[in-house]
Order: C-alpha cells, then sequence, then structure tokens
C-alpha cells in the first residue's frame, strides 16, 4: 500500500469505513445487476451447435437451414436475425438481442441464437 | 489489506475456474424446439440418454399429429364417419384423462375443436393470415364437439358426434415432459430440465441450486421474471405471441374460445407453475389454457377450477396479476412489470 500517497494517515476507522463500503457495493452490485451484458453468441441449426461468436464485432453469418438461407447480423454487443426466409418472420420481428440468456427462435428454419454471457440470469425460458 | 486484496483474488479466480458438467442438447420436435439439459452425468451418458428422449418425443408426435397422417387422424376419420376403430392403450389413457380434464375446465380446454383450429388455418405448420368464413364458425362451434362425445370401449373408440376432431396441441408437449420425467429416472439421472417449446418440467437442481428458468415477456426478446424450480415441478407459458397473425391490424393467436370459435382477444400470456405430482407436465400445458380463454373477471376463478395456485397473467404491460403464492417464488427483471403487478389474494 506504500505507492498510494494520501494526505493524511488513515486511522483503523478509515480503513473499517472503506472496507465496509466495498462490501456494500459488491453485494449490491451482485444482487442488483441482473441483466448480465452478453459476450458471445451461440448460434445452432436443428440440433447441431454452428459455432459461439465474439458480439464484438461487425459481421454477418449466412446460416443454410431447411428453409433456406438466414442472415444473422452480429454488431457491437448485440445480434438479430436480419433475414429469414420463413412465412411468419417472428424471428426478425424479435429484433437485436443484448442481454444473457436470451434467445430468438426461428421454428421453420430451424435456427436458434442464444446470448452467452459470464452469468445467465436462467438456465432455461418459459414462453 | 494485503491479505483482504488475496482472499478477494481467490474467490475470483475459483469462480472461472472448473468447467460444470452440464450437457445440453437441442432438437425441433412437436413443431417446437426441445431443450434438454442434464447436469452432473458423464458426457456420454447425458448424450445417450438426451438423444432416447428426443427419439421418444418424435415417435409420440408422429402418433399423435393433428393434421399429418397419425393415429389421431385416423380417429378423426372414423369420427366423421360415425365409425368404430382401435386404439392403442396409451392413446385411450390420454384420451380419457384430456375429457377428463376439459370436463374440470367447464369445456374452455377442449381437444376436440380440431374442425375451428383448422378453420383458423393454425393445422399447418407455417400458417398465413387467413379470412375466415363467419357461418363456417358458426356452424364448427354449434356442432358442439366435445370430449365426452367421445366413447372408449376397451381397444375401440367411436364419437356420438360426427364434428369431434382431435387436436392435442395443447396437451400433447406436457403430456411428453411427464414421459420423459419418468425416462429421466428410470436412467438414474439425478438433474436435468426439458423444456418443450417453453413447458418446462425440473429434475433434481442445477449443482448446488435448485434449476431456475425464466418467463419470456411477451412483448419483448428478453425475460419478464426468473423463478427456481423445484424437482418435479413443472412451468408452462401460454402466449398470443408464439404463433398467430395479423389481419387488418388485428391479432389472431392460436388460442381459440371453443363458446364463440374465434381467437381470444386481449390477453397477451398465462404462465403457470405446477408442483411436483404425476402429471405436473400435462397440467403446465393444459392448466393455462382455461385461464387464458376465460373472461378478464373470472380468470381467477378458472385458475381455482383448475386447481391452480401459482398463475401469473398478462393481459398488458400494464395489467398484470399474479396470484399470492407466485408472488412469494417470482424475481421480476422487468422494472415496469414489478410495479404493474397487482398481488390476487386468494
Amino acid at each position: 500500500m506504500n505507492a498510494i500517497k494520501l494526505p493524511f494517515k488513515p486511522l483503523i476507522g478509515d480503513w473499517l469505513v472503506i472496507i465496509a463500503s466495498l462490501i456494500v457495493v459488491l453485494f449490491l452490485f451482485k444482487t442488483l445487476w441482473v441483466r448480465e451484458p452478453a459476450s458471445q453468441l451461440k448460434i445452432r441449426l436443428a440440433d447441431k451447435v454452428i459455432g459461439t461468436y465474439d458480439l464484438n464485432q461487425t459481421r454477418e453469418l449466412h446460416i443454410h437451414g431447411p428453409k433456406g438461407e438466414a442472415i444473422i447480423s452480429i454488431e457491437n454487443g448485440k445480434a438479430r436475425f436480419k433475414y429469414s426466409p420463413c412465412t411468419n418472420q417472428y424471428c426478425v420481428h424479435q429484433g437485436w438481442l443484448s442481454r444473457a440468456g436470451q434467445v430468438a427462435i426461428c421454428l421453420p428454419n430451424q435456427i436458434s441464437l442464444q446470448l452467452l454471457g459470464a452469468k445467465s440470469p436462467y438456465d432455461s425460458l418459459s414462453y | 489489506m494485503r491479505f483482504f486484496l488475496i482472499l478477494g483474488l481467490a474467490l475470483l479466480l475459483a469462480s472461472c475456474s472448473q468447467k460444470e458438467p452440464i450437457y445440453n442438447q437441442q432438437s425441433y420436435v412437436f413443431g417446437t424446439l426441445v431443450d434438454i439439459t442434464i447436469y452432473g452425468e458423464a458426457e456420454e451418458k447425458s448424450q445417450a440418454v438426451s438423444n432416447e428422449i428426443i427419439h421418444i418425443f418424435q415417435k409420440l408426435h408422429n402418433r399423435l399429429h393433428a393434421w399429418q397422417p397419425s393415429e389421431i387422424t385416423e380417429l378423426n376419420k372414423a369420427f366423421a364417419q360415425g365409425k368404430h376403430i382401435t386404439i392403442q392403450p396409451d392413446v385411450a389413457t390420454i384420451l380419457a384423462d384430456a375429457t377428463k380434464l376439459s370436463g374440470q375446465s367447464k369445456g374452455t380446454f377442449n381437444p376436440a375443436i380440431g374442425g375451428l383450429i383448422n378453420a383458423w388455418g393454425f393445422q399447418k405448420d407455417e400458417f398465413k393470415p387467413t379470412k375466415v368464413d363467419e357461418n363456417n364458425i358458426k356452424n364448427l362451434v354449434a356442432a358442439n364437439p366435445q370430449m365426452t362425445d367421445i366413447v372408449i370401449e376397451n381397444d375401440q373408440v367411436f364419437s356420438t358426434n360426427p364434428s369431434v376432431q382431435l387436436d392435442l396441441g395443447g396437451y400433447a408437449k406436457g403430456y411428453a415432459l411427464d414421459i420423459a420425467l419418468a425416462y429421466l429416472r428410470k436412467q438414474g439421472i439425478k438433474n436435468a430440465l426439458v423444456n418443450i417449446g417453453g413447458n418446462i418440467i425440473a429434475l433434481g437442481q442445477h449443482g448446488d441450486k435448485p434449476w431456475r428458468v425464466g418467463i419470456q415477456h411477451p412483448r419483448q426478446p428478453s425475460a419478464i421474471a426468473t423463478l427456481d424450480l423445484p424437482s418435479g415441478w413443472a412451468i408452462g407459458t401460454s402466449g398470443d405471441y408464439q404463433r398467430f397473425f395479423e389481419l387488418d391490424g388485428k391479432r389472431y393467436c392460436h388460442i381459440i374460445d371453443p363458446t364463440t370459435g374465434y381467437p381470444v382477444q386481449n390477453i397477451q400470456s398465462v404462465t403457470v407453475l405446477i408442483p411436483a405430482q404425476n402429471n405436473a407436465g400435462t397440467l403446465s400445458d393444459v392448466a393455462s389454457k382455461p385461464i387464458f380463454i376465460a373472461k378478464p373477471n373470472s380468470r381467477t376463478d378458472a385458475a381455482k377450477i383448475m386447481g391452480i395456485e401459482n398463475f401469473l397473467i398478462i393481459e398488458s404491460e400494464n395489467q398484470i396479476q399474479i396470484s399470492t403464492a407466485m408472488a412469494k417464488r417470482i424475481t421480476w427483471l422487468d422494472t415496469n412489470a414489478a410495479k404493474q403487478a397487482v398481488i390476487m389474494q386468494p
């Protein structure tokens, strides 16, 4: 701790206050920070994992499903179905996903996107 | 101070070392996504068990399919012609159970209205906005197909009403969850989570914590809340956002009120949580429908007659009702929903 030059000499009480505040901050962070930003995108086609991609890039992926070619966009921490050959377009209308645990599924074309983070807030989703 | 720093670093490192013994497999069955997670088993075993479950689901799906040639379409043909037909014992059990649940729901859960579901164009993998013929809908409702019209005599079955057209779309996925749970137990699996199109059943837990599930926000691509799913419990959601079409600015969802013949309006989703019991999976699929279909002021009554203590009803962004029991279990992720939710006194 010699590297830090403080204008006063902290007493034991000061240290206790600092440590207590740090604990409170860490506790609040852990309990309130439920929405983990995602870091990776997992793409599946039917029962196969096509790949896991870093979300911190700008990239377009072309995936061939049973209905045809879908285009997946990755852009600075988020991902979406940009184009899908399916009829109802639910997957495209889901829009951008950005938080860990979020999923977008194209049932007709059997392509699913799942955002992964350090800690997903849940194991599975009831939809 | 140095001690605290070292302790902190040690904790950080410990939390991100070891890989979890978790296996996950997805597949497309029942026209939806099936997701199986197994915890704490060797990968080869998890894979073999998951593959077999998918195989069991596929067989069941093929047998119970409402519009591709199956045992159910054969039954429907026979019913329309007033003929007797032989059925498999498990199908007889399914029909008897579905009839019982339909009676309990006062006919709001009615798997005999395949004719109506077809008229609205939902008996297709990819359906299009369908303009219905109002008279046709009226006639289909007036024909009054009921599960009680079906008569089972040993291995023979017939219908006293030719308009009975079975569609187990609101039953089969939940039933399959119960089959999957029994199979997992038989194989000695201690911890697993099976999700069929949003209906989920839990076995054991995820390491030292219970399995945690998210509930989909009906209008956003994220979860609205989470809750822990104890072993043997199941959860299911019926929504207007999974299978629907829009026509002239109006949303038509796949859940049809058997008394009007029209898709239910003005409700976005109903989630039910079912405690561990033999047919927890089946109930997670079936029990949300009567609540979804009920008139706005009688949804809690519908929950009561189905024996559901844990439910969440989302009519709109600012009309959210949650049962007292469910409120104790849920953790909101959506701050607006947390503010808007009204806790229903039992």
